[in-house]
C-alpha cells in the first residue's frame, strides 16, 4: 500500500473495490475467452474436414465412378483402384464440386496438380506431405491476406489428394464481437466496483468524518463538544472513550480555573489588609525613622507587583469559567486613544484619519486592558513605548504597538502569549506574567489576531487585528 | 485629607470580614472620613436608622441577608449614596446591585485611596454646565431646582436619589443634546474613558420609573441608538 501513502484512506477503499472488481471480471474474461474461442474454432475446423472429406468422395465418384460414394475412411479397402471413367477431365469434376463454403479447391492427381483457385505453392508442406502419405490433416494459414483453415484428404489411389480451404471470416467476427463484449464487461465490471467501493467508504467513514468535525472543536477549545454515536455498535466504544476523554479534558480545565480562582479570590482579603496598611504607612512616611523608609518603599512595590499578579489571575480565571463578557458598539480609535494614552501618561496615539470613525461590538473592559497590558509591558520591560497606531486593513481595524526594547527572538514569539511564558533568549523580565496572555485572551474573545514581529529600527511591534467596519 | 472639606463625611462600613473592616477604618479615617461599622444587614439598618451616614459602603457577601436585599430595604427608607463592593465585576452582582438601588460600585481588593475618589464624585454637588444656566429648568412637566435639589411635577415632589437628580439635572443642562455614556459617566460618577456604561444604563432605567409616564416607551428621556441618552421636552 506504499504506491497510495498519499491517498486518503475513502480513495484506498475505492480503489481496492474497483482492483477487486477489476481481477474478478478479468479471470471471468479470460475464461471465458479461452472456453468459447476453443469451442468456437474446434466446431469450425470440424466442420471444414467433415466438408473437405464429403468433396473427396465427391470426386472420387465423379472421377472413377463407383456405386456408392467412398467414405474417406474406406477408400482404399472398399473403393479399390479403379479406371478413370472415359470422357471426364480432373477440371470436369473438380468444377463439378459444391463450393460452397470452400474457398480454394485444388486436387494433386497422378503427380499432376489441378487447381480451381488457390496455389497449391500456398500449402504449407506439413499439410502436403501428411495428406499425399494418406493422412487427413488440416491447417489454420493466411492466404492473401484471409484467415483460412486449409484441409488435405488423401484420395484412395496412393500419392493422390484433394486439398481445401477455408476462409475463417465468420469465425473471427463472432470472436471479435465476442472479445468487445468481455472488455466492456471488464470495464464495466470496474467502473460498477469503483463506485460500489465510494458508495461503502462514504457510508463506512461518515461516523470518523463526524468524529473529525468534534474533534476539531475540541482542539480548537469548545471542550463541551460530544460525540453522539455511542450507541452505533461499530463505533460505540470509540465514541464513548473519545467523549469520556473530552468531559474528563474539560473537568480538569474547569477545576484548574476554579483552583486558580480560589486561590486569587482567597488571597483577596489578606491583600486588601496588606494594601491599605501599606497605603496608611505611606501616607506618613514623612514620619518613619529613616533606616526603614527603604525597606517599606521595597515592601510596597512588590505589593503593587502582587496586587497586578492577582488581579491578572482572577482575570484569567474570569474567562476560564466561561465569562460571556457585554458587548457594546465602540468606537475604536478613542478606546484605543484613551487606553494606551492614560498608560502611558503621555499621547503615543496616532490615528489614521480614515480608522477614526471605524466601530465594531466590543467589551470596552476586556479591550482595555489588552491595549493598557501592551503599552504597559513596552514601559516596563522593553524601554518604553515607541508608540501605538490605529489604521484600517485587515479584518478591519490593524493596531500597532512599538517598543524600543531589544525585539522578540522569532522562536519566542508564539510562547510570549502563554500564561508565564517568558521568552528564552530575549532579555528577563520581558512578558513574564500573565499580561501578555490575557492581551492574547481577549483578542480572541473579539474574534482578532495578534502576533509580534520586529520592528525595522529595532524593538518590537504588536500588530492586532479586530473585525471593526 | 484636606480636600474632603472641612466638615468629615461620615461613612457606614458594611463587611462580615473583621480584618477587612479594621484595615478600610483605619485607611478611610487617614484619608479624612468618619468611620461606622457593620457586620451584617440587621446592623447596617440599625446603624442607618441611628445615624445616617453620607454614604454607605456595603459588601455583597453578608451572613444573615445578601447584600441585595440590604440595599433595597436601606432605599426604601432613604436616598443615602451606596456603594456596593462587589467580587467580580461581571458577573450578575453588578447589574443586580444596581437594580436594587445602589449608586456606585466596587471591587475587590479595594484601597482607601481609590474607594475615597469614588466617595467624593458621588457626594459632589451638580455644577450648572454653563454660567448662563438658570437654578431652575423645566423640561415638560416637570421642574428641576437645582440648587434645592428636588424634582416635581405639579405640586408632588419626586422622590429621587443623589445620583438620579444629578444624571437628570445634567442631561437637561445639556438642552437637548445627546450626551454619551462616557460623557455621563465623566459628569456624574467621576470616571474616565473606561466607567462601565452599565452603570448609566439601569440608572436611566429607575429614572424612567420615575419621571415617564409610560416607562416602556420613554417620552422626555430617549435613547440615541449607539450614541448616549437625551432629555427633550
Amino acid at each position: 500500500m506504499r504506491l497510495l501513502d498519499g491517498t486518503s484512506l475513502r480513495g484506498r477503499v475505492t480503489i481496492a473495490y474497483g482492483l477487486l472488481a477489476l481481477g474478478l471480471s478479468l479471470v471471468l474474461a479470460i475464461v471465458t475467452w479461452s472456453i468459447v474461442s476453443n469451442y468456437l474454432t474446434e466446431q469450425r475446423r470440424e466442420s471444414a474436414i467433415s466438408q473437405t472429406s464429403d468433396n473427396a468422395a465427391a470426386f472420387r465418384f465423379g472421377l472413377y465412378g463407383a456405386s456408392s460414394p467412398c467414405t474417406p475412411a474406406r477408400l482404399r479397402v472398399e473403393c479399390g483402384s479403379a479406371e478413370r471413367r472415359p470422357g471426364v477431365t480432373v477440371m470436369d469434376v473438380l468444377n463439378s464440386l459444391p463450393t460452397s463454403d470452400s474457398a480454394a479447391s485444388m486436387v494433386y492427381v497422378d503427380s499432376e496438380w489441378y487447381s480451381l483457385t488457390g496455389r497449391p505453392e500456398d500449402l504449407p508442406q506439413d499439410l502436403l506431405e501428411s495428406a499425399l502419405t494418406g493422412t487427413t490433416a488440416d491447417q489454420r494459414m493466411v492466404v492473401g491476406g484471409q484467415r483460412v483453415v486449409a484441409v488435405g484428404v488423401p484420395l484412395e489411389q496412393p500419392g493422390n489428394a484433394l486439398f481445401q480451404w477455408h476462409p475463417l471470416g465468420e469465425l473471427d467476427d463472432t470472436l471479435q464481437t465476442l472479445r468487445i463484449t468481455l472488455i466492456a464487461a471488464t470495464i464495466a465490471t470496474l467502473l460498477v466496483g469503483l463506485a460500489v467501493g465510494r458508495l461503502a467508504s462514504t457510508l463506512a467513514l461518515r461516523p470518523l468524518a463526524e468524529l473529525t468535525k468534534v474533534a476539531d472543536a475540541v482542539a480548537r477549545g469548545r471542550l463541551d463538544a460530544r460525540l453522539d454515536a455511542e450507541e452505533d455498535r461499530d463505533l460505540g466504544g470509540l465514541a464513548r472513550s473519545f467523549n469520556q476523554t473530552a468531559a474528563n479534558l474539560e473537568r480538569r480545565v474547569a477545576a484548574d480555573a476554579r483552583f486558580a480562582g480560589d486561590v486569587s479570590h482567597e488571597l483577596r482579603t489578606p491583600l486588601m489588609t496588606m494594601l491599605n496598611s501599606m497605603q496608611l504607612i505611606q501616607n506618613h512616611r514623612d514620619e518613619l525613622p529613616e533606616a526603614v523608609r527603604e525597606p517599606v518603599d521595597l515592601l510596597g512595590d512588590d505589593l503593587d507587583r502582587f496586587r497586578r499578579l492577582v488581579i491578572d489571575l482572577l482575570e484569567i480565571s474570569r474567562d476560564d469559567g466561561g465569562d460571556r463578557g457585554s458587548r457594546e458598539i465602540v468606537r475604536i480609535a478613542d478606546l484605543v486613544r484613551a487606553a494606551a494614552d492614560a498608560t502611558a501618561g503621555r499621547p503615543i496615539t496616532t490615528v489614521e484619519p480614515r480608522a477614526e470613525f471605524l466601530v465594531m461590538q466590543a467589551d470596552k473592559r476586556r479591550l482595555e486592558r489588552v491595549i493598557a497590558n501592551l503599552v504597559e509591558n513596552a514601559e516596563d520591560h522593553a524601554g518604553g513605548c515607541k508608540g501605538v497606531t490605529v489604521a484600517p486593513g485587515g479584518l478591519g481595524v490593524v493596531i500597532t504597538v512599538d517598543d524600543a526594547g531589544p525585539g522578540i527572538a522569532p522562536e519566542d514569539r508564539n510562547r510570549i502569549f502563554e500564561r508565564f511564558g517568558r521568552g528564552e533568549t530575549s532579555g528577563r523580565g520581558r512578558g513574564v506574567g500573565l499580561g501578555l496572555a490575557i492581551v492574547a485572551r481577549h483578542v480572541m474573545w473579539h474574534q482578532g489576531t495578534i502576533h509580534v514581529t520586529a520592528h525595522p529600527t529595532g524593538g518590537a511591534r504588536f500588530i492586532i487585528e479586530l473585525p471593526a467596519k | 485629607m484636606s480636600d474632603t472639606g472641612p466638615v468629615a463625611h461620615s461613612l457606614l462600613l458594611v463587611d462580615d470580614e473583621p480584618r477587612i473592616r479594621r484595615v478600610l477604618r483605619l485607611a478611610l479615617e487617614d484619608e479624612g472620613y468618619e468611620v461606622a461599622e457593620a457586620a451584617n444587614g440587621l446592623d447596617a439598618l440599625a446603624a442607618l436608622r441611628r445615624q445616617p451616614p453620607d454614604v454607605v459602603l456595603l459588601d455583597i457577601m453578608l451572613p444573615d441577608r445578601d447584600g441585595f436585599t440590604v440595599c433595597r430595604e436601606i432605599r426604601r427608607q432613604s436616598d443615602v449614596p451606596v456603594i456596593m463592593v462587589t467580587a467580580r465585576t461581571d458577573s450578575h452582582d453588578v447589574v443586580a446591585g444596581l437594580e436594587a438601588g445602589a449608586d456606585d460600585y466596587v471591587t475587590k481588593p479595594l484601597v482607601a485611596k481609590e474607594l475615597s475618589a469614588r466617595i467624593r464624585a458621588l457626594l459632589r454637588r451638580v455644577e450648572p454646565a454653563n454660567a448662563r444656566q438658570p437654578d431652575v429648568l423645566v423640561v415638560g412637566d416637570l421642574t428641576i431646582d437645582v440648587p434645592g435639589a428636588e424634582v416635581t411635577r405639579g405640586d408632588a415632589v419626586l422622590p429621587l436619589t443623589r445620583t438620579e437628580f444629578k444624571l437628570l439635572a445634567e442631561l437637561a443642562g445639556a438642552e437637548g443634546r445627546v450626551l454619551s455614556r462616557e460623557q455621563l459617566l465623566s459628569k456624574v460618577w467621576g470616571y474616565g474613558y473606561f466607567g462601565d456604561s452599565r452603570i448609566v444604563d439601569v440608572h436611566i432605567r429607575r429614572l424612567r420609573l420615575k419621571i415617564e409616564h409610560d416607562p416602556a416607551s420613554p417620552k422626555h428621556l430617549v435613547t440615541a441608538r449607539g450614541l448616549g441618552y437625551r432629555l427633550v421636552s
